[in-house]
């Protein structure tokens, strides 16, 4: 990997961590709270087998990859 | 368990010390573009909590795939034949039709392992492998993915990195870049497996907002090394006043190409129902450059049953060496791929979901989507006859999937 993209990536990492740390602690909302977020209507990747379908498919028929897990590989996929 | 089992996507974080659960997911899709391609695809998903937050995910692919796939020659005013990828035997085109590679048929296996063991209270490293094959090509691959919570796990940070490593044999070996399709015979061929490495890393932030909003940010860096022609893929050349063609190609990518997509995403409660909105910004070094909107809304009808429309837009731009066809006479270009998936492009997937869960507790899943792929039919520039061709043919398809899930 370029050097130059290796510390752009490290330099996110970093300003993610330290969105992490700082930056958010004031969202949020306490453990007893957390009765909404825990339905499975309100996970990030609601069914991870229709995510991978859905990532098949359009990995596929279009020039893009990458989403909420990695851009992945593996197929040749005419 | 379900946050648990969210805390292995790197998404809620590492959730206490739950009991002992299997979750299993399956699904069959079947996929139907009108007089192309036909895919008939299974997937088994098992999760297992093992206690002590703990958990190990087995994930199995299986895809049948048949039809006929655009090889990207243009159509022409008279008959048109083409040796098969194999050498074996020539296909023909009618007048003003779409060349499609007609011997398309594969099948594919597909299988992936991961581990996930908590390093201490909040941080979890998740370790997986993954393994695919198909007649003419194979892929390995393993990852590793490290997740910490932070602010009482409002906040998650997860790393990823995973590597694959794809071995590309087809049929009749790999075409010369550029090299002429010759009638009922093999052109010329490179030496050996063609391969390809592919680098994936990726950043992700997942941020609850308040008790019924939560979001989430993801970056993917994705450097690919290696052989990335499409073998079976061809570029016609055309004489530069009929715009007939006089030759075809095959074509030639580069064998670099480093992708950076960054993903924001959106789930919201309304009501009793739930929001889910993500948008996608993609570039790469090959010039092409997209944007992705998801939207679905899950109603919830009741305990045990939810519809959920959906909605995807998908904008692409063309890479840099998409050539729908090259002019006899010009200078040729270091790559060129007709490639309809590097053109311009407009998708559209309207849907509906249905989930059902019984008695038992088991979810019963259908869904139903239109897959609509729209690109430039009649772009500036088409020489001669090419004006009146229909240069990028729409695709649709009907996309169908029921799914049943034991163990949520």
């Amino acid at each position: 990997m370029k050097t130059g993209t290796m510390r752009a990536f490290l330099i996110l990492c970093l300003i993610l961590v330290a969105l992490a740390g700082a930056g958010c602690s004031s969202l949020g909302v306490q453990p007893w709270e957390r009765d909404l977020l825990s339905a499975p209507g309100m996970q990030l990747q609601p069914d991870p087998v229709v995510t991978a379908l859905d990532d098949h498919i359009y990995f596929s028929k279009e020039a893009s990859t990458g989403g909420l897990g990695g851009a992945g590989g593996g197929c040749g996929c005419n | 368990m379900k946050a648990a089992l969210a805390s292995a996507c790197g998404l809620l974080g590492i959730a206490g010390q739950p009991a002992e659960a299997t979750e299993v997911r399956t699904a069959i899709l079947g996929y139907s573009e009108q007089d192309r391609v036909q895919a008939f695809e299974a997937v088994i998903d098992a999760t297992h909590e093992f206690g002590g937050g703990k958990i190990g995910n087995l994930h199995v692919v299986y895809d049948a795939l048949s039809g006929a796939s655009p090889s990207g020659a243009v159509p022409s005013q008279a008959l048109q034949s083409f040796t098969r990828p194999s050498g074996n035997g020539v296909y023909t085109t009618a007048p003003g039709e779409t060349p499609l590679d007609d011997t398309f048929r594969d099948t594919r296996m597909a299988v992936s392992g991961s581990l996930t063991l908590p390093l201490d209270r909040v941080t979890g490293l998740t370790a997986g492998l993954y393994g695919s094959g198909e007649h003419d090509y194979s892929s390995l691959g393993a990852n590793l993915a490290l997740t910490r919570d932070f602010n009482r796990r409002n906040t998650t940070v997860s790393l990823r990195a995973g590597y694959f490593d794809d071995t590309i044999n087809p049929e009749g070996g790999r075409p010369a870049p550029f090299g002429v399709m010759l009638d009922q015979a093999l052109s010329p061929r490179l030496d050996g497996d063609g391969s390809k490495q592919t680098l994936d890393l990726s950043l992700g932030l997942t941020q609850v907002i308040d008790r019924r909003t939560l979001v989430g940010l993801n970056y993917v860096f994705s450097e690919v090394d290696g052989y990335q022609t499409d073998p079976y893929k061809l570029v016609s050349v055309v004489d530069p006043v009929s715009g007939e063609p006089l030759d075809h190609l095959y074509e030639s990518r580069p064998d670099a190409r480093v992708k950076h997509a960054l993903l924001a995403k959106l789930v919201r409660q309304v009501g009793a129902h739930n929001l889910h909105l993500s948008y996608r910004y993609f570039t790469d070094d090959w010039g092409v450059r997209s944007q992705t909107v998801d939207l679905r809304f899950r109603w919830n009808a009741g305990p045990a049953l939810y519809v959920q429309p959906r909605l995807r837009y998908y904008h692409q731009g063309e890479a840099d060496f998409y050539r729908r066809f090259l002019v006899e006479g010009a200078a040729m270009p270091d790559h060129a791929s007709a490639d309809y998936r590097l053109g311009a492009m407009d998708d559209y997937t309207p849907g509906l979901e249905v989930g059902i869960t019984r008695d038992n507790g088991h979810l019963i899943t259908l869904r139903a989507e239109y897959y609509l792929q729209t690109g430039e039919s009649h772009p500036a520039g088409a020489i001669g006859q090419l004006a009146d061709q229909d240069l990028f043919p729409t695709v649709k398809a009907v996309i169908v999937q029921v799914g049943y899930a034991v163990g949520l």
